[in-house]
């Protein structure tokens, strides 16, 4: 949907497809593997070889300079076939976006510059999260110009493959927080090994222990809160874009299978029920497609109330994906259920995606806060 | 005032209050026994949750992931020490002798921490539905001693069922979807038994059993008509394992393949077959073995209902506990209304489950499986009488012909269709009612806890893995919803054509 309505963006989406194709298609079980398995570092860097980690980053700081639509429709082409590059290149460009909108291009340039690897590039982020919601954070202590952290800091998404991590930490007096940018070789911060999660598992995420760690403020003080709340209303729609691609791909695999398989003597296809929920999946998709590319319409012509648009949007696609994807699996019954087909994979995947930028019901919460203008709305 | 034929005629039509308060209708006959029966039971379901499964169930899972080859041979042991095996096989064949509805609210209890470990215990009953439905009692004895004197001597023996095959899934559900399908097991009948040849596929436990069940058919374009069920022991010539599924949840049961390569099975180890189905019943052989399956699945699906309301409460907990622990703006998320209302809906499913299985198995005592065992009578006295008498006197009835004629004619010539028709459906209420529900609420879990709820440690995103299967196994929940309406909708519409939407 955002190509067709979009044709200048076409060598992007080749260049997703491409990606995809060549890198991901024919290895998705082995790469889910991890941590039990290799982690793809060779697909990681072809990412950063064709610039799949720098889409909405400026040329001047090594990205391609693209914006939203461009960031969606890779994101949702790659998550056709596996979503967890998908879900790395959501996490650095969320860490490059909350840096840019703090204003901290040079700290970011300086971070980023003679970065020959993938590793050079990726800057981890509690992705997952609205920092406001993190129950323990670590404490930022300023001596001279210096900021050290101590405490813990969950689900660092990146942090175990990662240069750098983009970490929210309170001041002393933990009234509002504040990122920080930590190099993550300090020896003052200790990683786990990946945390085992439900989905995404080749873009895994570590926890971590500060203990006098460097950081560097990114930002102002206290800033934290109004850096994300700019940053996510426009990463939601990344993230549903995500969905998407997720649920157009258990959707194809549907189609197909019930094509091929036969019971009661005919095609499955042909029993209305499984019709009537290959429709109802085609429903949710092609409104979660109109969804998506709408909502990237409207933050780029920052059209009025974009922001409710495309939080709205995203929360609504996150739960269609969210249905479609457990359809996509009844389909195919026992062998969707198995790891040798993707429906399995997907299941577990758009409920992670669910997750990202923090708890759905209390993004609902902020939504309609921002909408009435009520402060005083819980949660 | 309104007469009693009036009354009469009332309640007969639909929906008919016989078919749809069985609850009204057996509470006043059901033995008080079952009670203290049932309450011992869930307490030693909340035991072994302590001692074992909750300790256990996620290094299982994790286990299973760094081996994707791992078999649970320790855990079968330690089920197996805890009697879990023979705790609902009739006295009569050796068993505790539990009560079968008490099977479901134990069911429940180990399910809210673990459905793997669940099923490692649950479809072993399963297999031995497989066994008992058909009332070949000979059979049966044969087969349930080796499962009690295994628990005696600590080798776990365990039943396994396979109907499933490559090519037809829901077919081998319905005898009206069977003869359209697919199916490729074939039973030669040979000289002193059967031949049997094909493959099965995703068998629950399959590598760990000891016995499995096996449908076959002698005319594979006819197979209503030609089904031959058989037990094998593994080892049996003929009889091998093939692959060993990756499944998504639920990973500690092993979905198994198993391969039948002119693997011979005599007389005395087939269940049913068309020659014996025409020796004790003047049903058609199509209505046997459609009989046959809803006995069994009458029992097992109200089981997978326990499974998922299991699975709806073990969600509730953790959302509660997260909640409690929990501190948005300074508050206890979990003194937020919104979230009070949320774990309010999630503990309505949690019972909503819980009701639809107890109605099935009220279905199942009244009008099925279980009537005879629970009869008020016979309840009580297998249930009180000496063990030494049970095992000189009446266990040897178990292998004589006319018991075995007995419990045969009872299950397919004196069961009628409607009481058929009222267990199955009920079976599938519960069956996708249960298992939607409990998937529900892992999803409403995961949506509250965000970030926390997809860690493994914390449970729930395994769970949603876990519940996920049960909306498929034992018939989809699409199957069921169809059987459901073919069962308990479907009669009082005998117009309405059902499975034949292509015919």
């Amino acid at each position: 949907m955002i190509g067709t309505m979009n044709p200048e963006l076409k060598p992007f989406e080749e260049l997703a497809a491409s990606f995809a194709e060549k890198e991901l298609a024919k290895n998705i079980e082995e790469h889910d593997r991890y941590p039990f398995g290799e982690l793809f570092t060779d697909v990681i860097e072809k990412a950063f070889s064709v610039g799949l980690l720098g889409v909405t980053l400026p040329e001047d700081l090594g990205g391609i300079g693209q914006g939203i639509s461009t960031l969606c429709l890779i994101l949702e082409r790659i998550s056709q076939v596996d979503s967890s590059p998908s879900g790395i290149i959501f996490t650095n460009t969320l860490s490059q976006e909350l840096m840019i909108a703090s204003g901290s291009r040079d700290l970011l340039r300086e971070t980023l510059s003679g970065a020959n690897t993938a590793y050079d590039f990726l800057i981890a982020a509690c992705s997952f999260s609205n920092p406001a919601e993190i129950q323990h954070m670590p404490v930022a202590q300023k001596r001279g110009s210096a900021y050290h952290l101590t405490g813990n800091l969950d689900y660092v998404v990146l942090g175990g493959i990662a240069s750098h991590a983009l970490v929210p930490a309170y001041r002393a007096d933990r009234s509002r927080y504040s990122f920080f940018l930590v190099d993550l070789s300090d020896t003052g911060i200790e990683k786990s090994g990946a945390v085992f999660s439900l989905g995404l598992h080749a873009c895994p995420a570590v926890d971590m222990v500060f203990d006098g760690a460097k950081a560097r403020l990114v930002g102002e003080e206290g800033k934290g809160p109004t850096y994300f709340a700019d940053v996510s209303k426009k990463m939601h729609i990344a993230a549903a874009a995500m969905s998407t691609g997720i649920m157009k791909g258990s959707f194809k695999e549907a189609l197909s299978y019930s094509k091929d398989r036969f019971q009661g003597g005919c095609a499955i296809i042909n029993w209305s029920e499984v019709s009537m929920i290959l429709a109802n999946m085609a429903v949710k998709l092609n409104v979660g497609e109109l969804c998506v590319a709408q909502a990237c319409q409207a933050l780029e012509q920052s059209t009025h109330d974009w922001q409710h648009h495309c939080t709205a949007a995203a929360l609504h696609v996150h739960e269609l994906a969210c249905d479609a994807v457990t359809d996509g699996v009844q389909v195919l019954g026992g062998n969707g259920y198995m790891k040798d087909y993707g429906q399995e994979k997907r299941f577990r995947d758009a409920r992670q995606v669910q997750a990202l930028l923090g708890i759905a019901p209390l993004k609902k919460i902020s939504l309609i806060r921002d909408i009435s203008g009520f402060e005083e709305l819980c949660g | 005032m309104l007469t009693r034929g009036e009354v009469s005629a009332l309640i007969q039509r639909f929906p008919k209050v016989e078919d749809t308060l069985l609850s009204l209708q057996y509470a006043p006959k059901m033995p008080k026994g079952m009670v203290q029966e049932t309450k011992a039971a869930i307490a030693l379901a909340r035991k072994f949750n302590n001692e074992v499964a909750r300790p256990l169930a996620l290094k299982l899972d994790r286990k299973t992931h760094e081996d994707p080859d791992y078999l649970p041979w320790e855990l079968v042991e330690t089920a197996n020490r805890w009697g879990f095996y023979t705790r609902w096989i009739p006295r009569m064949l050796g068993g505790w002798g539990l009560n079968m509805p008490s099977m479901s609210y134990f069911t429940e209890e180990l399910a809210s921490v673990c459905l793997g470990i669940t099923n490692v215990i649950g479809v072993h009953y399963l297999g031995i539905a497989g066994i008992t439905a058909c009332g070949n009692l000979k059979v049966a004895k044969r087969v349930l001693s080796e499962v009690v004197e295994g628990e005696k001597t600590g080798t776990p023996c365990i039943v396994s069922l396979s109907i499933t095959e490559p090519s037809a899934g829901t077919d081998v559900e319905e005898t009206d979807l069977m003869d359209k399908g697919t199916v490729t097991c074939h039973a030669e009948r040979v000289k002193g038994g059967y031949v049997f040849n094909g493959r099965k596929i995703f068998i629950s436990m399959g590598h760990v059993s000891t016995w499995t069940v096996v449908f076959g058919y002698t005319d594979l374009k006819r197979p209503s008509e030609t089904a031959v069920a058989a037990v094998v022991k593994t080892g049996s010539p003929g009889f091998s394992f093939g692959s060993h599924e990756n499944k998504m949840g639920q990973r500690v049961c092993p979905a198994s393949e198993l391969i039948f390569e002119d693997c011979f099975v005599p007389d005395n180890l087939i269940l049913m077959d068309a020659e014996k189905a025409r020796k004790y019943t003047g049903k058609p052989i199509r209505e046997v073995t459609q009989r046959y399956t809803d006995y069994v699945v009458s029992a097992t699906r109200a089981g997978v209902g326990a499974m998922g309301a299991g699975a709806a409460r073990g969600a509730f907990e953790h959302a509660m506990q997260y909640a409690s622990e929990t501190f948005i703006s300074g508050k206890p998320l979990i003194h937020y209304e919104w979230v009070q209302c949320l774990l309010a809906e999630m503990y309505k499913n949690a019972m909503l489950a819980r009701l639809t299985y107890i109605e099935a198995n009220y279905a199942n005592s009244l009008r099925g499986m279980y009537k005879i065992l629970q009869l008020k009578p016979f309840y009580y006295y297998y249930k009180h009488v000496p063990q030494a008498y049970n095992d000189k006197v009446l266990s040897p009835l178990t292998e004589k012909d006319w018991m075995t004629s007995l419990m045969i004619r009872t299950n397919l010539d004196w069961q009628f269709q409607s009481d058929q028709n009222c267990t199955s459906g009920w079976a599938s209420l519960a069956k996708f009612s249960g298992t939607d529900l409990g998937m529900k609420n892992c999803q409403l879990a995961l949506e509250l806890m965000g970030q926390t709820g997809l860690r493994q440690e914390r449970w729930v995103e395994k769970m949603l893995r876990d519940i996920k299967l049960c909306q498929i196994y034992e018939g989809t929940n699409q199957l069921n919803r169809v059987n459901l309406f073919k069962c308990l909708i479907g009669p009082a519409h005998p117009q309405v054509r059902v499975f034949d939407e292509q015919g």
